[in-house]
């Protein structure tokens, strides 16, 4: 078909523009604004003052909300992560032996992740956790475990794992889907040629499909560290009138920052300060894309 | 793959893990069901439907606790949006998948990275800039936003479909005289049917869920979706100790979302795992 340069125009220069607007012209505002100081979003460039890293030093020596917030998504990544990915694997290796019901299953264990996560949040806090009528309560008192039973989930002491348990519990379906189809298409002969040399479950498990969908994991792993670093709607449910230590993450230090009515009081209003979270945030993906493409490099499968 | 009773045994362990996991969401949900159908001392004492099927938790829910005026404002978000993000990122993703240009690529490229950029990236200057056009408080302003942020994902969905249709059905329409813009939307768009029915749910449920950005550019009430407008409303119960008419509050939220996944689950599924990267 003839192209012209006008009709290529008409039909990529919309999308391109919002590109422009809502992605590229924000970004590199954001990092330019994370070296300077000012007191509302709203203020004018030249009202600016520039700080140099201050921003940034501020968050990590004079802002504990901070460093508590990223401490949190960090164990959220690494510990809510690892059972995350053996939860999504094991369920996958065992959907993918040729059970029954496979489709149902795995449709039921993506379910949370199509519903909104303040319902979800909400059935969570409000029900599972709840010490007097909650699953969880209900269940210990069934078991026998009347004083366990309780436990008030959601208190100080405990708030931080109940939230990583019930954030993590969603993000198993997504997980579980991209490796239930990677394990699809490995071809099936490569199991069937171990079975008959005589490895069983386990080691087909790993020596067969953890190599071969090595390359699936890696992008898993990244897309993990994204949803980890937009965490948001899960704090708030959880701690909905103001940021707590157990539940704080870095954009919420930032919504109360910029946006908040609450205002940690001891720090003075300064919107550069919440730039400079969201870049330590992409600083954080870009480390662990790198990692990763690096870990995983030697992993390219094709069939 | 050997279906039989002796194989099926030795997968019992498997079985049973998945059962809970299972048994365990349906217990929740059912739970929240049969509690927003009951009343908050019904609940306490333990006793469910001690006074009966309560359906006066929804009419309250509705209408009180203004969840209509959310779910018309999410429902007008949500479509509007979807179907802007369709009308832009369709031809481009044609563009893209069809033709040879400089470029081409690093479009591509650019498109792919937005969906590793945390959204706290580019909220400030979006909120100042929309507060210098004096969008703030308007109901465009969240409708543009949604387009905007979803495009990049549509196109790289749509790219996939668009690739896979033969070009013989341009080259057909060329010999008979029609233009590339009418052969897009009357003969490329209706073939790529399939990937757009499925971008458009993907859309429809991103959107609908949407909670952040509506936090942050909906500060108003009469202009919040129900994510924003269930946090609130869930605050509120707290203190009125209204535990049923919250429960029903949040089935009437995830409800929409939950249909569509019943009926298109298997496409839904297909969507998440055909390439494509988006929960």
């Amino acid at each position: 078909m003839k192209k012209s340069k006008t009709m290529l125009a008409v039909f990529i220069a919309p999308a391109v523009l919002t590109f422009l607007i809502a992605f590229l012209y924000p970004i590199i505002r954001t990092v330019y604004m994370s070296f300077f100081a000012l007191e509302n979003v709203t203020d004018k460039m030249d009202t600016w003052s520039f700080v140099g890293t201050e921003n940034f030093i501020t968050l990590f020596t004079q802002s504990p909300l901070y460093v508590q917030s990223m401490s949190n998504i960090t164990r959220i990544w690494l510990i809510g992560g690892a059972g995350v990915f053996v939860t999504a694997l094991l369920f996958s290796a065992i959907l993918t032996s040729g059970i029954r019901f496979k489709s149902f299953f795995r449709a039921v264990i993506y379910l949370p992740n199509v519903v909104s996560a303040v319902a979800m949040g909400t059935m969570w806090v409000q029900y599972v956790y709840n010490p007097r009528f909650g699953l969880v309560s209900t269940v210990l008192n069934f078991l026998g475990f009347k004083e366990l039973a309780q436990t008030q989930l959601t208190s100080p002491a405990y708030v931080f794992y109940a939230l990583m348990i019930a954030y993590s519990f969603g993000m198993v379906g997504y997980f579980l889907l991209i490796f239930v189809a990677a394990i699809d298409g490995i071809p099936f002969d490569y199991f069937e040629a171990a079975t008959i040399e005589g490895a069983n479950f386990f080691n087909r498990f790993f020596s067969i499909t953890l190599p071969l969908i090595a390359e699936n994991i890696r992008t898993c792993i990244v897309l993990w560290s994204v949803a980890v670093v937009n965490f948001f709607a899960w704090s708030m449910v959880f701690s909905p009138l103001q940021p707590e230590n157990g539940t704080v993450s870095p954009v919420v230090y930032m919504y109360q920052l910029v946006f908040g009515s609450n205002i940690m009081s001891t720090v003075q209003r300064n919107v550069g300060v919440g730039a400079a979270v969201g870049v330590t945030l992409s600083l954080f993906v870009i480390v662990i894309f790198g990692a990763t493409s690096f870990i995983f490099r030697k992993y390219k499968v094709e069939y | 793959m050997n279906n039989s009773f002796k194989s099926q045994i030795g997968k019992l362990p498997g079985y049973i893990l998945v059962l809970l996991w299972c048994i365990f969401t349906f217990v929740v949900i059912g739970w929240i069901f049969a509690a927003s159908f009951s009343t908050s001392r019904d609940i306490f004492s333990g006793d469910m439907f001690a006074s009966g099927i309560i359906l006066e938790n929804y009419v309250k829910a509705w209408f009180a606790n203004n969840v209509s005026m959310y779910f018309i404002n999410s429902m007008l978000y949500t479509f509007s949006a979807i179907a802007g993000v369709l009308l832009i990122s369709a031809p481009c993703a044609y563009a893209l998948s069809r033709f040879v240009f400089k470029g081409n690529k690093i479009i591509q490229n650019m498109f792919i990275s937005t969906m590793g950029i945390p959204s706290i990236m580019i909220i400030l200057p979006l909120f100042a800039l929309f507060t210098s056009l004096r969008l703030t408080n308007s109901r465009w302003m969240l409708i543009i936003l949604y387009i905007c942020i979803n495009v990049p994902f549509t196109v790289f969905f749509l790219m996939a479909f668009f690739r896979n249709l033969s070009p013989a059905f341009e080259e057909a329409a060329a010999i008979d005289g029609c233009g590339p813009i009418k052969t897009f939307w009357t003969i490329m768009m209706p073939l790529a049917q399939p990937g757009i029915v499925t971008v458009t749910i993907f859309n429809f449920i991103t959107i609908w869920n949407e909670y952040f950005m509506s936090m942050i550019f909906a500060s108003r009430t009469e202009l919040r979706p129900v994510a924003v407008g269930l946090f609130t409303m869930v605050q509120s119960m707290r203190y009125t100790g209204d535990w049923a008419g919250m429960f029903a509050a949040v089935v009437i939220v995830f409800l929409p979302t939950f249909i569509l996944y019943i009926f298109l689950s298997e496409k839904i599924i297909a969507g998440v795992t055909g390439g494509a990267i988006k929960g």
